[in-house]
């Protein structure tokens, strides 16, 4: 079963994410924010993330540029999910090593599709 | 959370604050008392930002809890649907799963076939045992005719005996040898009419104990026929019946799994929907964060200002707006029941 992780710091964002995921036979492991998500990587490895961009103690930026300096996650998708939706801000995301940008409210059924495109 | 623009310090294509009253440098008369009413209201910006706080706490706590209950709906739908499945593929044509229903319904014909061959063959038997009693009974009848005869036989050498008698009688003293074997004669055929007479009595005791078997036979083999017909036309009418209530059955649950996917996307736009909750959530922490922004300046300015006063602020109506505005005396909280 691939394994993905969750990155929000809203609990009902952690849960609907979850809830999808897991409904498309995905793993899932939730982490808080950016710091919180590092630690949660020391102990395990995941198929992907899925994080926010704005959180408190690390943003979703900072922690794609720790991630893709982690070797066993040079190559693993990474996906911002975001209420964002500025270019800049996609920029600086693809800058950092993202390979997707979702903008909130996220439709369940094309998450998993994007999903399952981006994992090899 | 606070991705969307819009706090007081960084309005996209404003200056450096989006607030209309000056708070800078000296002021003009007007904006004085402008002032100096904002300072009034000084004490109520944190109530405010406690109160939006809350609002958002509350929004997400529901949203968690109704995303909780779509969870399980879901588990079960799921559940269902793979239960319904796993059974209509074992239904599938062609099936070889013997808890099919057709499995069942084709095992039920075998035996019932098994057990109308079983029957036949009794009836079989029961046909070439009447037919064997028939010949027995045909046999014992010309063994009677043969026993008739020797009676006959055996008249006739009464009277050959008898006459013999006559003629050794009339002999003298020379025909009475002859006379002797004349009266031993009449005394052997007597015996033997006797046994033809008890020959002929067991016969026709047998007879008669074939005759009522083979009535008792005939009429079992006619009884069974006709049994075997009944049960063959009610076991053919049940499976018929089996067959067509499997038949609604598989429309049924076919139609249960299509109302779970049904169900499966219903959540999916409901999850969709629910995320308005963290829109919501960051657009109370940019609001929040501005009064907060406001409530330092006017605090730089002013100081604590004056203690603050319920004016404008009558629509604390619940017992948590009471309880953030420091207006709320002891009174009972959500759930609690008081009778009088």
């Amino acid at each position: 079963m691939r394994k993905v992780l969750i990155v929000d710091d809203a609990v009902s964002m952690r849960q609907m994410v979850s809830f999808t995921l897991k409904q498309g036979g995905y793993e899932v492991v939730e982490a808080e924010h950016g710091q919180d998500a590092l630690n949660k990587l020391a102990g395990t490895t995941v198929d992907l993330i899925l994080t926010d961009l704005n959180m408190p103690v690390m943003d979703g930026i900072t922690l794609i540029q720790n991630v893709r300096r982690m070797p066993s996650m040079k190559s693993k998708p990474i996906l911002m999910l975001t209420t964002e939706g500025l270019a800049a801000k996609k920029e600086q995301g693809k800058a950092a090593g993202a390979t997707g940008w979702i903008v909130k409210p996220f439709d369940p059924e094309k998450l998993l599709q994007t999903l399952a495109k981006v994992l090899p | 959370m606070s991705e969307m623009s819009g706090t007081l310090h960084s309005q996209p294509g404003s200056g450096a604050s989006s607030f209309p009253v000056s708070l800078a440098g000296s002021a003009s008369g007007a904006a004085r008392e402008v002032e100096a009413e904002l300072a009034q209201y000084l004490p109520h910006f944190s109530r405010m930002s406690e109160q939006l706080r809350q609002t958002s706490s509350q929004i997400e706590s529901s949203v968690v809890e109704v995303c909780g209950s779509f969870q399980g709906i879901a588990a079960r739908a799921q559940e269902t649907v793979a239960r319904t499945t796993g059974f209509l593929s074992r239904q599938g044509e062609g099936s070889s799963d013997a808890r099919s229903f057709e499995g069942l319904i084709d095992n039920c014909s075998g035996t019932l076939v098994k057990i109308l061959n079983v029957t036949a063959e009794a009836g079989e038997i029961s046909r070439r045992a009447i037919e064997r009693i028939q010949q027995m009974d045909k046999a014992s009848q010309a063994i009677s005719a043969a026993l008739l005869k020797l009676e006959q036989i055996a008249g006739g050498n009464k009277i050959l005996a008898l006459n013999a008698r006559i003629e050794a009688a009339r002999a003298g003293q020379y025909g009475a040898g002859f006379a002797v074997v004349a009266m031993e004669v009449i005394s052997q055929t007597e015996k033997s009419q006797k046994v033809n007479a008890q020959v002929n009595e067991l016969i026709t005791n047998l007879r008669t104990l074939a005759g009522s078997t083979l009535e008792d036979l005939m009429r079992m083999n006619e009884k069974d026929r006709e049994r075997v017909e009944q049960c063959k036309h009610e076991v053919d009418q049940s499976l018929s019946d089996l067959q067509a209530a499997h038949g609604e059955m598989k429309e049924m649950l076919t139609g249960m799994t299509e109302e779970g996917a049904l169900l499966a996307t219903d959540i999916g736009a409901a999850v969709r929907g629910l995320q308005f909750q963290d829109r919501t959530s960051q657009r109370i922490a940019h609001v929040v964060e501005d009064l907060e922004t406001l409530r330092a300046r006017l605090k730089a300015r002013f100081g604590d200002g004056p203690v603050a006063s319920d004016e404008g602020f009558s629509a604390y109506t619940m017992h948590e707006e009471r309880t953030v505005a420091g207006t709320g005396e002891s009174e009972s909280g959500a759930g609690d029941v008081e009778l009088f």
